[in-house]
């Protein structure tokens, strides 16, 4: 394992301590120090927004924390959910009186965690509300939509349903709205190299020099074929082909689209692959707005990329285009 | 004849000193198919439980109640947040009592087993750590009051392993593993594995 760290226990608490000292909008907090919420704390009177998962996909989870997103955020150490005592002191942190949306991936960890930590603050009376993230669709077919794993796409939930609370919309509204945008959004990644687990300190699975695999999840979760390496736009057609075919039922012709880096792809190659989903797409009359090229979810170094479509309406889109500000991603 | 917080304290020092050698037996029974990161996990939670100051818990719900938030703040992972479960049920079974008869704790663990499976969405029989503790739980239920604490631990341990074999060649039902379905027959659960070779331990703590 080569990797710039100092122990592998201390993986996280540093990664922490530098990402709270980098970007000064987001503040450590929670009993262990696995809580990331804004700077100046829940604002009173609006509905509050908590996500949370493992560690190792920088931007996400804790990195879309800021005004018109995320308040607050547990976070777990790599590919392992946040513990439960973190999730209580997120979704308290949160709330700010109206309520709190816990909006995170479906990966039955995390689903634990967080339905433990509701169940431990009832007493409180802390209003809490689930929308869970589902948008990777190699991960199961369309009949069990419901067991498809959260990846990429997850942030466009945070975008639209962050906006909403952000406008002082109530508890339903804004998870109204994040379902909606789940609901709307469609992934598919590809990888050409693994990544290691700091404590596991080697590769999480194996892929020969020469192969790809299509459809793999961001921990490595087996995709839908493997095979040999082919041109960026061949790959493209197919995970445009793919996602298209799962278009949601009455999706307009407008979309947002995020050519994303799973890690160590570079952002030229990121270009290469937008190029020929955007000359898909526009094949397709289907107009982008909002187009998203970078590297948003990752998987620590694993190399490759995913691609997710938003599809948007009237309402998604204006709160697509309200102003948002985290370390990551700046809106307006 | 029955539980006692004692009992609780001596399993949890065995099982916090049997993760020395257990964390790359199981750190490898994880690589094959999951992160290969169980071992390591599961030695923070038993150090993290061997913390808990036991001698200060009056009765054993108490105990397990405290064995539970020491869990739950230690890891987030599947198998720690079921952990984490079960000690919460039994901490609630447990509440105001400083012994429990040995049939009546089994069919309190049962119960922590129907926890977990409402929590996990895990079912017996699909090859998870719920069948390991459901045939220590048999066990304990079917006991004699009066059986001496050592042997039933042992008879307990090697449920725990008749499970574990029982089910080896099956394929894994649920979590990431399931994804994996093929390759997993014939190899062991981690989790079960890890709840088999901590019954040994405690079995030779007894």
């Amino acid at each position: 394992m080569k990797k710039l760290i100092n122990a592998p226990a201390d993986y996280v608490d540093q990664m922490l301590e530098g990402l709270t000292a980098a970007h000064p909008s987001l503040v450590r907090d929670g009993a262990a120090g696995r809580v990331i919420r804004r700077a100046g704390g829940a604002r009173k009177g609006k509905v509050g927004i908590v996500s949370g998962g493992g560690s190792g996909h920088l931007p996400l989870f804790t990195g879309y924390v800021g005004e018109g997103l995320l308040d607050a955020c547990s976070i777990g150490d790599v590919f392992e959910g946040p513990n439960v005592q973190s999730c209580i002191d997120a979704i308290r942190l949160a709330d700010g009186g109206c309520g709190v949306l816990r909006l995170y991936g479906n990966y039955g960890g995390d689903r634990m965690n967080f339905d433990m930590a509701g169940e431990m603050l009832e007493d409180e009376g802390i209003r809490c509300a689930t929308v869970l993230g589902n948008d990777d669709i190699a991960s199961a077919g369309p009949a069990e939509a419901g067991r498809r794993r959260g990846v990429a796409g997850l942030i466009y939930a945070y975008k639209t349903a962050g906006a909403m609370a952000e406008a002082g919309a109530g508890l339903d509204e804004v998870v109204r709205i994040a379902a909606r945008t789940v609901a709307a959004t469609r992934s598919i990644g590809v990888a050409l190299a693994p990544c290691t687990v700091p404590s596991a300190g080697r590769p999480t699975f194996t892929l020969a020099e020469d192969q790809i695999e299509m459809g793999m999840g961001i921990h490595g979760e087996p995709g839908i074929w493997r095979d040999a390496l082919r041109s960026a736009d061949a790959i493209v057609d197919e995970m445009i082909d793919r996602l298209l075919a799962e278009r949601p039922a009455g999706a307009g012709d407008r979309v947002s689209i995020l050519v994303n880096s799973l890690g160590a792809t570079p952002l030229e190659e990121l270009f290469i692959l937008y190029r020929r989903a955007a000359q898909r797409l526009a094949g397709e009359s289907i107009v982008v707005v909002q187009p998203l090229v970078g590297p948003f979810v990752t998987s620590l170094e694993m190399a490759g990329a995913s691609i997710s479509l938003c599809f948007l309406d009237e309402e998604l889109e204006r709160l697509l285009a309200a102003p948002a500000q985290c370390p990551f991603w700046r809106v307006g | 004849m029955g539980l006692e917080v004692a009992h609780i304290a001596r399993g949890v020092r065995a099982a916090d000193r049997a993760m020395a050698d257990l964390e790359g037996v199981l750190n490898e029974a994880d690589a094959v198919i999951g992160d290969g990161d169980t071992g390591s996990m599961l030695a923070r939670v038993a150090a993290a439980m061997g913390k808990v100051e036991l001698s200060q818990a009056t009765d054993v719900g108490l105990a397990f109640n405290a064995l539970a938030r020491a869990v739950a703040s230690a890891t987030g992972s599947s198998l720690g947040t079921l952990l984490a479960t079960a000690l919460l049920s039994l901490g609630k079974a447990g509440r105001g009592r400083t012994e429990i008869p040995w049939p009546e704790f089994g069919l309190q663990l049962a119960a922590a087993n129907q926890a977990m499976a409402a929590r996990g969405g895990a079912q017996p029989g699909d090859k998870t750590v719920l069948d390991a503790l459901e045939a220590v739980a048999a066990v304990l239920a079917g006991a004699d009051a009066g059986e001496p604490a050592d042997r039933l631990a042992a008879a307990a341990a090697q449920a725990a392993h008749q499970a574990l074999d029982r089910l080896r060649a099956q394929p894994c039902k649920v979590g990431r593993a399931r994804m994996f379905a093929q390759r997993s027959a014939g190899i062991d659960d981690p989790g079960m594995l890890a709840f088999a070779l901590v019954m040994d331990a405690v079995a030779a703590g007894s």
